[in-house]
């Protein structure tokens, strides 16, 4: 366990199984999709179905204080950090913990509220000022900070489903440069009416069904762990490319090449595959290109989004997280694999301690 | 291994002017961008001025992207890109065949195409919008445009939402990232198109000025929003010496934090470690800083703050103390990109870009902030701020090169 590069010593999944990690671990276990749901209350468009986290009242979870005007966004990051720190007992993080986050555009309904109600109102300014601060995508990073008291670096990455993986390299060279030695990387996505039918008015071919939620991982520099955490696996690396329309297919290959290669690893190493299950065509390529690297090393695959369906900027996460439930104590080499329509492609790599998470 | 990181090519879109050429005239003017809002209706609004890119044609710049799948913010950043290019005299097959980044910080993204939608669902219902208004929203496009436009697929493509400090952050990640010689080359900056959402929220704050944006005024009324676009080229020296490009500046280091304080006022004991941060970074004491370019967006919480993080920072008299934001509004994720290149200008050039409107500074503020007119100075480093809603800071700094023997 001599690792050189950042490793993960915790980690955190608010997910469509449930509010906490073992909700995670239990249903990726299982292999059942999540409980669905199809109610428009939930945020879901007529005649279709979705994953949303079950029970997740944010006043009944976070209390009352500080919580009026907070957005889902939010409220999931909130609710994940506390899982990494203790019961989300304020002063806990280290000194100086950053905090990167993924997200596709921050909270939609956030957004598209605020302008529905200033629209509606009989005077356009008639809007509720507090929720000013929720129509912008750093929103939920900047309400964490302040939760937890985390003064370090901290950024929103606005990459769609490849967030998550972007976002990790983003912590890596921030370890690297010595700007922060420990700190918190994920993304979030919430369910909401207006991210539905955004989605749905914007779907390309055959669509999947929506899913929510936040996950998080602690990341540090393999000298800054403490002694009462417990290094789970070490990032190895993490790379990304632009796919353009003409030739997907060589950009998602040299992409994953790219990260095996910096990792030093071959595909015969690779024990554990977490593609992005994307229903889209660039989801196809991605699907096309691993089986041609990974085919006949027969590692094992892992499948989230069949089961919490797409749960956009947070997917990535909830791949990585997977790949170390799944692979529980036994060590290995895994692959995480994002693409999103818009044009990115990213990759990581993960040595695996066998820590049971 | 780590490398100097240079600064070769700047393209600015902006209410002063398109391009270098323009913009510094701008700047040396000292002009402003204010006038009347045309992006949305205002009707109803006592007042509604604001900073718009006046006669901005995308098909001046926009070649290879289809400009009706894409937001106006995006196309702001696609054509300053452009611009940074043009600029820094590469070709795209020398692009093409060098591994970059291309980082593009946003407040609102493409906010307001969200507007838009949101009018459409009112009026037609939510069914109605089409699918090629509803594929321009994720932000990840503001970035990924820029490669497309320009065919780049060996590039990391990273929008970065940290709100109004977000072209800091983009700038100081591809600092990072040439440094460690990860990439060639990086385009780097921050966009957005002004919008009704963000309007009507600093509206119903009171930060919005009813006529002009004055930094450190004692009779500031708060401040223009802006739009725009800065993105800025940087490279490795060694690449820039090779090409014998010609340097604008040397990117010095950068600091970053948050204050984890308030989701939107600014805290003093925040802002001035995130400069201490910036310094130690560059190996720079105070005393060599020339000229800080504050984020000064003309309210009374973020002036007085931010002087007194200064003060902090600098002691009783700190360097000259200048607002973009006085010419421009705030242009939200662009305007620390805007900034970075106007500091970039005037140390290339040799002049201190004005604060305008400035008629009696607030004694609170107690900094010389270069009232109303440009003038001639001598600049070897200068410290450029941002700042954002949930204490997210972010400050560059800039140095001469080559450095004054």
């Amino acid at each position: 366990m001599s690792a050189t590069g950042p490793v993960i010593t915790a980690w955190a999944a608010v997910s469509p199984f449930g509010t906490d990690r073992k909700n995670f671990l239990d249903g990726m276990a299982a292999g059942r999709p999540a409980a669905s749901t199809s109610k428009p209350e939930d945020g879901v468009v007529p005649g279709e179905h979705g994953f949303v986290v079950p029970n997740f009242a944010i006043r009944e979870i976070l209390g009352r204080k500080g919580t009026r005007m907070m957005d889902r966004v939010a409220a999931l990051t909130i609710t994940a950090v506390g899982q990494i720190f203790d019961a989300g007992e304020p002063g806990n993080a280290p000194e100086g913990t950053g905090l990167v986050l993924g997200t596709t555009t921050g909270s939609i309904w956030g957004a598209m509220d605020f302008t529905r109600t200033s629209m509606l109102a009989e005077l356009p300014y008639h809007v509720e000022p507090g929720r000013m601060p929720g129509g912008v995508m750093n929103c939920a990073a900047g309400h964490c900070a302040i939760w937890y008291q985390l003064t370090g670096p901290n950024t929103t990455l606005a990459n769609g489903r490849p967030s998550g993986l972007i976002a990790l390299r983003y912590v890596r060279r921030l370890l690297a440069r010595g700007r922060a030695n420990t700190a918190l990387v994920g993304s979030v996505e919430e369910y909401s009416l207006d991210r539905s039918w955004l989605e749905y008015n914007a779907r390309d071919g055959a669509p999947g069904p929506l899913g929510e939620g936040a996950c998080l991982f602690l990341l540090e520099n393999p000298g800054s762990v403490s002694p009462d955490r417990t290094p789970l696996a070490e990032l190895c690396s993490v790379s990304s490319r632009v796919y353009l329309e003409d030739d997907p297919r060589s950009s998602m290959h040299a992409c994953v090449l790219d990260a095996l290669t910096e990792a030093g690893v071959e595909a015969a190493d690779v024990s554990i595959v977490a593609p992005s299950g994307f229903t889209g065509a660039a989801g196809e390529y991605e699907s096309e290109v691993l089986d041609g690297l990974f085919g006949r090393v027969r590692p094992q695959w892992v499948d989230v989004a069949g089961l919490i369906g797409d749960t956009g900027a947070v997917s990535s996460s909830f791949q990585v997280a997977a790949a170390l439930g799944l692979a529980g104590d036994r060590p290995g080499v895994a692959v995480v694999t994002s693409v999103d329509a818009d044009g990115t492609i990213a990759c990581a790599v993960f040595r695996l301690f066998g820590v049971q998470t | 291994m780590t490398h100097r990181v240079v600064l070769t090519g700047l393209g600015a879109v902006s209410s002063i002017g398109m391009g270098v050429t323009e913009f510094t005239a701008g700047l040396l003017a000292g002009r402003s961008g204010a006038k009347d809002i045309t992006s949305f209706d205002t009707t109803g609004f006592d007042f509604a001025r604001g900073c718009e890119v006046p006669d901005f044609d995308p098909k001046d710049w926009i070649e290879k992207v289809p400009i009706d799948t894409i937001g106006k913010a995006t196309q702001f950043a696609v054509a300053g890109a452009r611009m940074a290019i043009n600029d820094a005299g590469v070709d795209l097959d020398w692009l093409r065949s060098r591994r970059g980044l291309v980082s593009i910080g946003t407040t609102d993204g493409e906010s307001n195409e969200l507007d838009k939608m949101v009018g459409v669902e009112l009026e037609s219902g939510r069914a109605a919008v089409s699918a090629t208004a509803a594929r321009k929203i994720p932000a990840t496009r503001l970035s990924l445009a820029i490669a497309r436009e320009f065919g780049l697929v060996d590039v990391e493509a990273t929008t970065i939402g940290t709100a109004c400090a977000a072209g800091n952050y983009a700038v100081g990640y591809g600092f990072d990232v040439v440094r460690g010689g990860e990439v060639d080359f990086a385009l780097c900056g921050g966009a957005d198109a002004i919008c009704r959402k963000t309007f009507t929220g600093f509206y119903r704050l009171g930060t919005i000025a009813p006529d002009n944006c004055r930094p450190f005024d004692k009779d500031r009324k708060g401040i223009l929003h802006g739009e725009g676009a800065g993105v800025l080229l940087l490279e490795t020296l060694e690449s820039a010496q090779a090409r014998g490009a010609r340097i604008y500046a040397e990117v010095l280091g950068y600091g970053l934090n948050c204050d984890a304080h308030h989701q939107v006022a600014p805290n003093q004991d925040g802002v001035a470690k995130c400069m201490r941060l910036a310094l130690d970074n560059a190996g720079l004491d105070p005393s060599q800083v020339d000229l800080i370019s504050a984020h000064g967006t003309g309210t009374k919480a973020n002036d007085v703050t931010e002087c007194g993080a200064i003060h902090d920072v600098y002691g009783s008299a700190p360097p000259r103390t200048v607002s973009l934001k006085s010419m421009l509004g705030h242009t939200m994720g662009a305007a620390s990109a805007l900034a970075a290149i106007a500091s970039a200008l005037a140390i290339r050039n040799g002049f201190v870009f004005p604060t305008i409107n400035h008629v009696e500074t607030d004694p609170e503020c107690a900094i010389d902030c270069v009232p109303n007119e440009a003038i001639a100075a001598d600049l070897n480093v200068v410290q450029n701020n941002g700042m954002a809603f949930g204490g997210n800071n972010a400050s560059v700094i800039l140095g001469k090169y080559p450095v004054a023997a």
